[in-house]
C-alpha cells in the first residue's frame, strides 16, 4: 500500500528545458504523469521564479503525440520498425556512403537542447565511429559568432560573468536583444536591478520593453552595430575616458584600434546609424565612467554577415572601458536554447573537440585518439549549412539529425528541404513529428529531458544536473544510448556506456573546463560554473579576473559594412526576425500548451504605424511579405516596437515560416547566416477587396 | 445525465447562407429534451476537436424545441461548424445569461439600434416587441456596406409591423441612407411618434457607446439604455473568468447591461 | 467543537495517515523546498512544529492544473466526474484554509471541484511566527485558523498541542486515539494569544493604504501602465495564488474521439480576453495588472465572498519575475500622492 502511495505523487527537481538561463524546476509527477511544475526558491538562478515557458513544461512533455518506436518510411508513409531493422538500415547506408565516397560523405547534427552527454556522444559518434568532423548543431544560427569573436579577443566565447552580477552592476547595457522576452527570468533580474537603482542603456533598432524602461535608448538602424561601437570608442578615446591602466597592463593592439576608430567621428556615425550625436556622447560617457557596467547581448549582434566582427567590436568596447574582469561587469552573450553552451563545450562543432581543443592541432587529436582508441580525421568538418549545401551537390549522402528542426529554423527553408530530399538517407532522432522528421527516411524515438539523467550548461557556464522524472514512452531512449548502439553496429565499441554518469566522467577526464566536476559535486552545489579544476574546485563565477584566457585581451579593429542585402526599390523594407517570449525554437515543444498556442495563434508581421498607414494596413490585415527568396502570408500587427522602414516576424511558426524570406548570406568566419536583416516588400492583400 | 460543463447532443436541421460569410442554422433536440429561453440569452455549441463557443438565439425554442442561430465564420470553431451539414449532431449547452428587460419595455417607445453582426442578438426581442401591438418599436440598422447586412428574411417580416431604417458607411446605390445609426434618430422618432423611451443596442462597442452617450445627452435616463456585450467565454456559468467586466461576469450578469450598470462597472478601474 | 491535548503532531499525523492517504507539506527529495507530498514510510519524519509554507497552496487538490471534463467517444458526450478516494490534507495554514473556503464558495456548483473537495478532510495548524512575506492578519486570514475552516485544528502550547475539532467528520477521525480533553483555559489562552502573534508581523500599512486607493479608484492609470510594462505574463502569480481560479478549456484528441480538458489560465496573458475577431477588451498590460489586483482587493468581492480575494500568503511576491508581487505593487500604490 505504501509503495502505491509513493506513486501518487512526487516532485523531481530538474532544470527547465527551454532557454539558456537554466532555471530550476520541480516536476510534479502524479500516477506516472507529469502534471505540473513547481518553482524552486533556493535555486541560485531562478530563485522561485519561472517564465511562461517554464511554467508550461508539463505540456511540452505531454505524451500525447510522442514517437514511441523506430519508424521507417515506405512509399511516403512511416511504419513502425524494430531497433534492429532500423540500425541495420542505417549501418548499411552510412557504410556504403563511406566506402564509396569517404567518411566526409556523412554528417551529424547535434542538438542544443540535448544534454551534454548526448552532445558528447554525437561528436564522438561522428569523429570516432564515422570518422568525420562533419558535426555541428544549431549554435550556427544563434551564437557561433560569439565563440569565434570572443575566442580571438579574450580566449573564451562564453559569458564572462554570472547572472548574479546583474544585480551588482550600476549600469546594464543591453545590445540587440530583450532578455525580458527571450530569457525572461534573467530579464526579470534586470528589472529588479533597475528597480534597485541601476541604470539601463539599451542599443536596439526595436523599441523593446527594456528600451521603454531604459535611461537611454540608442535606436540604431538595422545592421549598424560596428559603426555605432566604433563611434562610441572614438568618443571615449577623444575625451580620455578609456581605462588607460587596464589597457596598458592587460590589452594589446591599442594603437591599431585607435587608428581605426578615429575614422568614426560622431557626425559620420550619426549619418550611418541614425542615432543623434548627443546620445552617442551620453552613452559613451555612461559606459566608460560607470563603476561597474555589465554588458549583455543577443542575436541582434550575432545574426549578421558581420556577426563575428560585431562581437569583436563589443569586446573592443568593454576592453577599452575596462568593464571586464570584475564583478558586475563583463561581456555576456545570451544563449538561445537551453544547452547551446553545453553543445559547444562538448565539441559538437566541426573544428573543436570537447573543451574547445582544436581539431587542427596534432596534440589534441592525439589526446582524443589515444583516449578513444581510434585514429581521428584531420579534415576540416562541415558546418550544418555546409552539410545541407553538400547534400545538394552530392558531397554529403547520409545525415543523422538529433532533435533539431532545421526545416523550420534554418534560413532559406526551400534550400534546406531540397537538400534533405537529395540525401541517400536522412535519420532523425526526435520526440515528436517535426517538419524535419517528416522528411526523414527513418526516425528514432528519443527520450525527453524529463525521462533521462544528464547535464545542461546554462549561459553562465553553470553545469546542472537533470533527473528522470518518469520513464520514456514506448521504446524511446536517450540519444547517447541510441548513438552508442549504432556505433557498435558500425564496429566501434568505445561508446558502450552503462549510464549518463559514465559519459560525464569521460568528459571530465578529457575537458579541462569540466575536470573538477562530478555528478555528486553538481548535486551538492546546484551546479558548478566552468572552469572547474584543481585551481577552482568550486567553479569560476567570474572569468578573466587576473588575466584573459588567451593572456592579453586583444583589440581588433573592425569596419562597418552594410548587411548583404539592403532595401531597394523592388524590396523597400528591412526585414528582421524576432523571438517571442512565449515560444521557443521551432515551437515543437511550446506550442503544445493550449495557452501559449492561443497567445500567438498564427504567424504575425510587426509593422510600424507609419509604414502600415502608407500601405493602408490595419490591425489584423492580411499581408504578403516577399523577398528575393520566397514569400509568406500572414496578418499584420501594428506596433511602434519596430522602427519605420523595418518589419519583423517571429520565426517559430510553420504556418508563416519567416525563413522562406531570410538571406543565406553568411558570416565569412563562422558561416552564420544573416537572419537579422534582408530586404522585403509587403503587400496588403485586403486592399483589392476594399 | 450530464452536468454543468458537458454538452448534450443536438441536431442541425436546416442551414442556409445569409450575408457575408454568415449562415443560418436551425437546431432541434435529439432526445426530446426541450428547453426554454428568453430573448437576449445565449447558448454554446461544441464541435468535438474544435472546442466550444457562445452564440445568441436568433429565435427562441419553439414547441418542438427547435431554435435558430446566425453564425459568422470567424475562427476555427465556426469554420468547423460551416463544414457541418444537415442532420449532423453537435454539442449544446444553455441557455445562459440574462435577457432583455421585456417588462420594462412593453408599452414604451423602444428604439433598437443594431450594427452589422449585432443584429441577431436583437432579433428575438424585436420579434416579441413588434408583435406586441401596444409597443411602438423601431429599428435602425447600420452596416459598413449592404454586403455586411444579415437577417434578410427577418427584416422583411418586421418591415410589415414596424419602421426600419437601414444605413451604410458605403452604400451601393443612391437611394440608400448613409452615415451612422445616430444620424437618423430624428427621422425614427418621428415615425415612433416621439423620442424613444428605451434604447436597446448591440453591435461594435464604439457604436453602442456613442449611441448611449447620444441619448444620455438627450435626457434619457441611463437605466433606460441597454446594451448587449460580447466577451470571450469558456464556461457560460461564471467560472472560467474570461468574460470579466469590472466585478461582473458577462456570462452570468450579462450579456445585457444597462448604461447605468456599465458606467458603474467602468468606474471601478482606471487603466 | 471540542478540544483535546496532544503530545506531538506526529502522533496525530501518523494516526490519521493510517486511515486515509495523507498529504502534508514536506521537503521534496534532498532539498529545502516544501511541497505537498503524500506521507509514506520513505518520508523522513520532518519537524512539523513550524508549519511549512509549501510552494503551492492546496488548491490543486480540488481544482487541478489540468482536468478532463468530458469525453466525446464519437457518438456522444460523456461527463467524466472524478471519483476521488477520501484523503486528508495535514498541516494547512490559515491563509490557505481561508482560500479553500473562498474557492468552496466560488466553485459551489462545480461538480468536479465539489467531488474532490467532499472527499477531503482538512487539518489546520495555527502559525506561531510570521512567515517571510506573509501578512495574513491584515486581510483577516490568520495567523490562527478561523472557525469553521478546517475539520481539525492544531495549536502549539509550550511542549504540547491543543487539538480542536471543528466538524464531526474531523472528530470521527480521532477514534482510537486516546486523548485527554483539554481544559477550558487552553482555549481561552489560544484566543488571547492570537493578537500577540499578529503583532509580530512587520508593518503592513502599505497594504492597508493600497487597498483603500484601489477601492477609491485613486491609482493613476499611468502607474498601472508602468507596472504593466513589468509584467512578463509568466502566469506565476495566478498559478500560485490560492484564490486564483481562471481556466481555459480545449479539446485533446484521444484514441476514440476527443476529451475536453480544462487547465489553469492567467488573466495576465495578453490573449486572455481576446475574441475570435481579434478584438481585445484588455489589450494593455496595465489593464491586466490592474485587473489582478482589483480582483484581489476590491470591496465588491466582499459582498459575495465575505472577504478579500487575497489571503496574505505572499507567494506572488516571491514568484513574480517582474517585481510586481503584492508588496512591490502595494508599496508603489501607497506611495503615489
Ligand atoms: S527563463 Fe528560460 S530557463 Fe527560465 S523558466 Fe524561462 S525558459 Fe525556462
Ligand atoms: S494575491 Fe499574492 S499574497 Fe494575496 S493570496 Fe494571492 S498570492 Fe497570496
Ligand atoms: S507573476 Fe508577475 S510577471 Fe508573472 S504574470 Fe504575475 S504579475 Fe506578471
Amino acid at each position: 500500500m505504501d509503495a502505491d502511495r509513493d506513486n501518487i505523487s512526487r516532485i523531481i527537481h530538474t532544470i527547465c528545458p527551454f532557454c539558456g538561463v537554466g532555471c530550476g524546476i520541480g516536476l510534479r509527477v502524479e500516477q506516472e504523469k507529469i502534471t505540473g511544475v513547481e518553482p524552486l526558491t533556493s535555486h541560485p538562478v531562478s530563485q522561485g521564479k519561472l517564465c511562461a515557458k517554464g511554467w508550461s513544461t508539463a505540456y511540452a512533455v505531454d505524451p500525447i503525440d510522442r514517437i514511441t518506436t523506430p519508424l521507417i518510411k515506405e512509399n511516403g508513409s512511416f511504419r513502425p520498425a524494430s531497433w534492429d531493422e532500423a540500425y541495420q538500415l542505417i549501418t548499411e547506408a552510412f557504410s556504403t556512403a563511406i566506402t564509396e565516397q569517404g567518411a566526409d560523405a556523412v554528417g551529424v547534427i547535434a542538438c542544443a537542447r540535448a544534454t551534454n552527454e548526448d552532445c558528447y556522444a554525437a561528436q564522438k559518434f561522428a569523429r570516432a565511429a564515422l570518422g568525420t568532423n562533419n558535426i555541428d548543431h544549431c549554435a550556427r544560427i544563434c551564437h557561433s559568432p560569439s565563440v569565434a569573436g570572443l575566442r580571438q579577443t579574450l580566449g573564451s566565447g562564453a559569458m564572462t560573468n554570472s547572472i548574479d552580477d546583474i544585480e551588482k552592476a550600476d549600469l546594464i547595457v543591453i545590445f540587440g536583444c530583450d532578455p525580458t522576452e527571450n530569457h525572461s527570468v534573467l530579464g526579470g533580474r534586470i528589472i529588479r536591478a533597475k528597480m534597485a537603482g541601476a541604470r539601463l542603456l539599451v542599443v536596439d533598432p526595436r523599441l523593446t520593453r527594456l528600451a521603454r524602461m531604459a535611461d537611454l535608448h540608442l535606436q540604431l538602424q538595422l545592421g549598424t552595430n560596428i559603426a555605432l561601437i566604433n563611434g562610441l570608442l572614438q568618443i571615449i578615446f577623444a575625451n580620455g575616458w578609456e581605462a588607460a591602466e587596464f589597457l596598458n597592463e592587460r590589452c594589446e593592439n591599442e594603437a591599431a584600434l585607435r587608428a581605426k576608430v578615429a575614422g568614426y567621428p560622431p557626425k559620420r556615425v550619426t549619418a550611418i546609424t541614425g542615432v543623434p550625436e548627443e546620445k552617442l556622447i551620453a552613452a559613451a560617457r555612461m559606459y566608460a565612467k560607470a563603476d561597474r557596467a555589465l554588458l549583455t547581448y543577443g542575436m541582434g549582434i550575432t545574426q549578421y554577415t558581420t556577426g563575428t566582427n560585431n562581437v569583436i567590436s563589443i569586446s573592443n568596447l568593454a576592453l577599452v572601458a575596462g568593464q571586464i574582469g570584475r564583478e558586475g561587469t563583463g561581456i555576456n552573450p545570451l544563449r538561445g536554447q537551453n544547452n547551446v553552451q553545453g553543445a559547444c563545450d562538448m565539441g559538437a562543432l566541426p573544428n573543436v573537440f570537447p573543451g574547445y581543443q582544436e581539431v587542427a592541432q596534432q596534440t589534441s587529436r592525439d589526446k582524443f585518439a589515444d583516449h578513444w582508441q581510434k585514429k581521428l580525421p584531420e579534415n576540416k568538418g562541415l558546418t550544418s549549412l555546409g552539410m545541407t549545401k553538400g547534400a545538394l551537390s552530392g558531397e554529403v549522402r547520409c545525415m543523422l539529425i538529433m532533435g533539431e528542426d532545421p526545416v523550420v529554423t534554418d534560413p532559406d527553408q526551400h534550400h534546406v528541404q531540397r537538400a534533405l530530399e537529395a540525401l541517400d538517407l536522412l535519420v532523425v532522432i526526435e520526440l515528436v513529428m517535426t517538419e524535419t522528421a517528416a522528411m526523414a527516411d527513418l526516425i528514432l524515438p528519443a527520450a525527453a529531458f524529463s525521462e533521462k539523467a544528464g547535464t545542461f550548461t546554462n549561459c553562465e557556464r553553470r553545469v546542472q544536473l537533470i533527473q528522470p522524472a518518469i520513464a520514456a514512452p514506448g521504446e524511446a531512449k536517450p540519444d547517447w544510448q541510441i548513438l552508442g548502439e549504432l556505433a557498435s553496429r558500425l564496429g566501434y565499441h568505445g561508446m558502450d556506456w552503462p549510464n549518463a554518469e559514465a559519459i560525464f566522467n569521460e568528459i571530465t577526464a578529457l575537458s579541462p573546463l569540466y575536470q573538477g566536476m562530478s555528478y555528486l559535486k553538481l548535486a551538492e552545489n546546484y551546479g558548478l560554473q566552468w572552469p572547474c579544476n584543481e585551481q577552482a574546485p568550486n567553479g569560476t563565477p567570474l572569468l578573466h579576473r587576473q588575466q584573459f584566457s588567451r593572456g592579453k585581451g586583444r583589440l581588433i579593429p573592425v569596419s562597418h559594412a552594410d548587411p548583404a542585402e539592403m532595401p531597394d526599390e523592388a524590396y523597400p523594407l528591412f526585414f528582421t526576425t524576432t523571438r517571442l517570449h512565449y515560444h521557443y525554437g521551432c515551437g515543437s515543444m511550446t506550442r503544445k500548451s493550449p495557452l501559449l498556442e492561443r497567445e500567438t495563434p498564427s504567424g504575425v508581421l510587426f509593422i510600424n504605424p507609419a509604414d502600415a498607414q502608407a500601405l493602408a494596413i490595419k490591425p489584423q490585415t492580411k499581408v504578403r511579405i516577399s523577398s528575393r527568396r520566397g514569400e509568406v502570408e500572414t496578418r499584420a500587427v501594428i506596433t511602434d516596437e519596430v522602427p519605420p522602414g523595418t518589419v519583423a516576424m517571429p520565426y517559430h511558426f510553420k504556418e508563416a515560416p519567416s525563413n522562406r524570406l531570410t538571406n543565406t548570406a553568411q558570416d565569412p568566419v563562422t558561416k552564420m547566416p544573416e537572419l537579422k536583416a534582408c530586404a522585403v516588400r509587403v503587400t496588403n492583400l485586403e486592399e483589392a477587396s476594399q | 445525465m450530464n452536468g454543468l460543463m458537458t454538452p448534450q447532443l443536438i441536431r442541425i436541421s436546416e442551414i442556409y447562407d445569409d450575408g457575408e460569410a454568415a449562415r443560418h442554422f436551425t437546431f432541434e433536440p435529439v432526445s426530446g429534451t426541450r428547453h426554454s429561453a428568453r430573448p437576449g440569452q445565449f447558448f454554446t455549441l461544441a464541435i468535438p476537436g474544435h472546442g466550444e463557443a457562445a452564440f445568441t438565439y436568433l429565435s427562441l425554442p419553439d414547441a418542438q424545441g427547435r431554435f435558430k442561430a446566425l453564425i459568422r465564420r470567424v475562427g476555427a470553431l465556426t469554420s468547423a461548424l460551416f463544414e457541418c451539414g444537415h442532420g449532423d449532431l453537435i454539442g449544446f449547452r444553455g441557455p445562459f445569461g440574462n435577457s432583455w428587460p421585456l417588462e420594462q419595455l412593453l408599452g414604451k417607445r423602444v428604439l433598437i439600434i443594431a450594427g452589422g453582426i449585432g443584429l441577431p442578438p436583437l432579433a428575438a426581442v424585436t420579434d416579441r416587441l413588434s408583435t406586441d401591438g401596444n409597443t411602438p418599436v423601431g429599428l435602425i440598422y447600420g452596416c459598413r456596406s449592404p454586403a455586411e447586412q444579415v437577417l434578410k428574411h427577418e427584416r422583411s417580416a418586421w418591415h410589415a409591423s414596424m419602421p426600419i431604417l437601414e444605413t451604410f458607411d458605403r452604400p451601393s446605390n443612391k437611394g440608400q441612407l448613409t452615415g451612422t445609426p445616430l444620424d437618423h434618430t430624428q427621422q425614427m422618432s418621428a415615425k415612433l411618434g416621439g423620442s424613444p423611451e428605451a434604447i436597446l443596442s448591440c453591435g461594435p462597442e464604439v457604436m453602442m457607446n456613442a449611441a448611449a452617450r447620444h441619448f444620455i445627452k438627450n435626457n434619457l435616463p441611463p437605466e433606460k439604455i441597454w446594451l448587449a456585450l460580447e466577451r470571450r467565454m469558456h464556461c457560460g456559468v461564471g467560472e472560467c473568468g474570461h468574460c470579466y467586466l469590472g466585478s461582473s461576469t458577462v456570462c452570468t450578469d450579462g450579456p445585457i447591461y444597462s448604461w447605468q450598470q456599465l458606467i458603474r462597472l467602468q468606474s471601478q478601474t482606471t487603466a | 467543537m471540542r478540544a483535546f491535548l496532544l503530545e506531538s503532531l506526529e502522533q496525530l499525523r501518523d494516526h490519521l495517515a493510517a486511515q486515509r492517504p495523507l498529504f502534508t507539506p514536506q521537503f521534496a527529495a534532498d532539498s529545502s523546498e516544501p511541497s505537498w507530498l503524500p506521507l509514506s514510510h520513505n518520508t523522513p519524519s520532518v519537524a512539523i512544529e513550524q508549519p511549512l509554507l509549501p510552494a503551492y497552496p492546496a488548491k490543486q487538490f480540488f481544482f487541478p492544473e489540468r482536468e478532463i471534463l468530458f469525453r466525446f467517444d464519437g457518438t456522444d458526450f460523456k461527463e467524466t466526474l472524478p471519483k476521488p478516494a477520501p484523503q486528508i490534507l495535514f498541516g494547512v495554514r490559515s491563509c490557505d484554509l481561508c482560500a479553500i473556503a473562498y474557492q468552496d464558495q466560488f466553485f459551489q456548483q462545480d461538480p468536479y471541484y465539489q467531488a474532490r473537495r467532499k472527499a477531503t478532510l482538512l487539518v489546520g495548524i495555527d502559525c506561531q511566527l510570521p512567515c517571510e512575506g506573509g501578512f495574513c492578519p491584515t486581510v483577516d486570514a490568520g495567523p490562527f485558523v478561523r472557525d469553521g475552516m478546517a475539520d481539525l485544528v492544531c495549536h502549539q502550547q509550550g511542549d504540547h498541542w491543543l487539538l480542536i475539532t471543528q466538524t464531526s467528520e474531523g472528530e470521527a477521525l480521532l477514534e482510537g486515539l486516546d486523548l485527554k480533553a483539554a481544559a477550558e483555559e487552553g482555549i481561552t489562552q489560544r484566543r488571547s494569544q492570537e493578537p500577540q502573534v499578529a503583532a509580530q508581523f512587520p508593518s503592513a500599512t502599505h497594504i492597508e493604504r493600497g487597498i483603500q486607493r484601489i477601492n477609491q479608484s485613486q491609482v493613476p492609470a499611468e502607474l498601472w501602465q508602468t507596472m504593466g510594462l513589468q509584467c512578463l505574463s509568466c502566469s506565476g502569480c495566478t498559478s500560485l495564488c490560492p484564490t486564483c481560479s481562471c481556466f481555459t478549456s480545449y479539446d485533446r484528441p484521444v484514441d476514440d474521439g476527443f476529451e475536453r480538458e480544462r487547465c489553469w489560465d492567467s488573466c495576465l496573458y495578453d490573449a486572455f480576453q481576446r475574441e475570435a475577431s481579434g478584438h481585445n477588451p484588455s489589450a494593455a498590460a496595465g489593464q491586466r495588472v490592474e485587473r489582478f489586483w482589483f480582483h484581489k482587493f476590491s470591496d465588491e468581492y466582499i459582498k459575495t465572498f465575505g472577504r478579500y480575494g487575497c489571503t496574505g500568503c505572499g507567494r506572488c511576491e516571491k514568484t513574480c519575475p517582474g517585481v510586481i508581487g503584492v508588496h512591490s505593487v502595494m508599496k508603489r500604490i501607497s506611495a503615489t500622492p
